[in-house]
Parts: C-alpha cells; sequence; structure tokens
C-alpha cells in the first residue's frame, strides 16, 4: 500500500468522526462545519466533498438537517446529532481512544526494544 | 462582495454542470437539495469575499477550494451507490455502482466492461445446463470438420452435429455457479476498494 492510499483511509477513517465532533456542541450548517475541520485539522483536502458525507450521514440517520431561512442572505442547510448519532459518537470516541492508545503501546514497545 | 453577471454565470455554469452529473443517479429532490447547498456555500464564500480586488481571482479560487462539479458529483455517487453495494453486497446494488464507476471513469469502464463479460459467461453456463435437456442436439460443444469451435446453444441446429452428451449439464452448472459467484467476489473487491480510495486527492 502506497503512503498515500494509507493517508487516505486515515483521513476518511477519522473524516466521520471528525464531522459529528464538529456537530456534538450545537447545530452547524455546512460552511460552518466546514470552517471549524479546517481551524482544527487537515481532513477537508476538497470542501465540495465534505457534503456527500453530510448527506450520508444525514441518511444513516446519525444526523438530521433543516433548511433555516432569514438568518443570511441565502438559506443555511443546519445539521444536528439525532439521538442515534450521539450514541454512535460515544462508541466511535471510545475506539478511537482505545485504538490510538494501543497504537502509542505498540510505538513505545518497538523503540524500547531497538534500543 | 457582490457578484457581477460574468461572476454570476460563472457559478450557474458550475452549478449547472453539477446538476446534471448528480442526475445521472440520484432522485431529483436529492439533487435539487444537493446543488441548493452547494450554491448556499458559494453565495456565502462569496459574500465574505469583501474588499476582494479582482472578483475573477476571488471566484475562481472558491470554486478551486469547492472542487470541480464532476469530483464533487463523484464524491456524492461514491458515498451513495458503493456504500450501498459494498454494504449489502446485492446484485442490483452491484449492478448500478458498477454501471456508474463504468459511464464515469476509464478505469471502471474497463473493469466493468471484465465483470460484465464475466456475469455472462457465468448466465451463458447456466443456460446451456437449461437448455441441453429441452434440445439436445442444439446446446453442446460445437465442432466444425471434427474440432470443437465453441460451447453453447445455437438455433437452428448445426449442420453438424453438436458433441457432448448429457454429462455436459453438471459441468455446466459448475461452471457457471464459479464464474457467477468469482465475478461477484471481483465485483465487490473491486467496489471495496473504490470505496477506500475514492477520487479524493490524498491526505496533505
Amino acid at each position: 500500500m502506497s503512503r498515500e492510499t494509507w493517508q487516505e483511509q486515515l483521513r476518511r477513517g477519522a473524516l466521520d468522526l471528525a464531522i459529528l465532533l464538529t456537530v456534538s456542541p450545537g447545530p452547524r450548517y455546512g460552511l460552518s462545519i466546514i470552517q471549524h475541520l479546517e481551524a482544527f485539522t487537515d481532513l477537508v483536502i476538497t470542501e465540495g466533498t465534505i457534503y456527500p458525507i453530510l448527506a450520508r450521514l444525514t441518511r444513516e440517520g446519525l444526523l438530521e438537517a433543516n433548511w433555516v431561512d432569514g438568518e443570511a442572505p441565502h438559506a443555511r442547510k443546519y445539521y444536528r446529532l439525532t439521538r442515534s448519532g450521539q450514541k454512535r459518537l460515544h462508541e466511535m470516541k471510545d475506539e478511537w481512544t482505545l485504538f490510538v492508545d494501543k497504537i502509542a503501546r505498540l510505538m513505545r514497545a518497538a523503540e524500547t526494544s531497538t534500543t | 462582495m457582490n457578484l457581477s453577471s460574468t461572476g454570476d454565470s460563472r457559478v450557474n455554469g458550475y452549478l449547472f454542470v453539477l446538476e446534471r452529473s448528480l442526475k445521472s443517479f440520484l432522485p431529483g429532490e436529492l439533487v435539487r437539495d444537493a446543488v441548493r447547498e452547494i450554491e448556499s456555500h458559494v453565495r456565502e464564500r462569496v459574500a465574505a469575499h469583501d474588499g476582494a480586488p479582482n472578483e475573477r481571482e476571488a471566484l475562481e479560487k472558491i470554486l478551486k477550494e469547492l472542487g470541480p462539479p464532476l469530483r464533487v458529483a463523484q464524491a456524492y455517487s461514491a458515498e451513495r451507490i458503493i456504500d450501498e453495494a459494498v454494504a449489502t453486497g446485492r446484485v442490483v446494488a452491484m449492478v448500478r455502482a458498477l454501471w456508474h464507476l463504468a459511464v464515469t471513469t476509464i478505469g471502471g469502464f474497463l473493469v466493468g466492461l471484465a465483470l460484465l463479460t464475466g456475469y455472462f459467461v457465468g448466465l451463458g453456463f447456466l443456460m446451456v445446463a437449461a437448455i441441453k435437456p429441452l434440445f439436445p442436439q442444439n446446446a453442446g460443444i460445437i465442432t466444425k470438420n471434427g474440432w470443437p469451435v465453441g460451447f453453447g446453444a445455437q438455433f437452428p441446429a448445426p449442420a453438424e452435429p453438436v458433441a457432448g452428451g448429457y454429462w455436459i449439464i453438471p459441468i455446466s452448472l459448475i461452471l457457471g455457479f464459479a464464474a457467477l459467484v468469482l465475478t461477484h467476489r471481483a465485483a465487490r473487491a473491486f467496489l471495496s476498494r473504490r470505496q477506500e480510495k475514492p477520487d479524493l486527492p490524498a491526505l496533505r
């Protein structure tokens, strides 16, 4: 597997979690989610490809979306976590923490055995 | 920044291409919703570009960051069609995903063609097995001057009698099912690979 493929898989694996985390404190519209992700991560490469992920997460019932008129010159589509989304986010956070912890332990073990 | 009529035309052109691309695989209502959301994104970005010295440059930068309309449409298709096919493994979903890749990418076309051939070969063997008991003179190993030149069924019956007795039925069934199963597995593996590595650029 090339480095690019591996990085792309990591990015894709992390993106769902990052999006759910971004909307967990409260509803956000698409551009606001992208700006938040760009402020904290390098996960957004092409802004337009975030919208299909939001559509999928909505289709899977993890997010719900509704259009809001009047607060900007153009209507904004807001996303919020559903109950099912909150549950999934909780599980994903736990799994992510465990995963990172195990890899970190593995890396420390490798470093120890080489020294 | 307020767009001039030229800038508006550029945005509308982008949205037109996106809409046309999305229409090939998404229901109309979802297409309208997706285009509306992308338009909202562009208008919002444009509005935030107050004081930009050059409208054309600012707009091109916004559209570049958004990504070409075909890539955005491909990302929608990748999220929707391929996910469904890989998750369910259903034949209809797989065929739809393969068809979409075949008509949107060159690699997808070549792989789709190979997989389609595999499915047809499998179905062909099964059809020979089904036809043989009904038309024993028409189905089997087709020969010419005593040499086998093909395998299948021919209507009307070939001038030279077909070779192969009823034993070709179990052989055809085995080969047919084997071809279908192997092709289906290959199709699913291909779609999984596409799902893992869609048309998105690599991490910076």
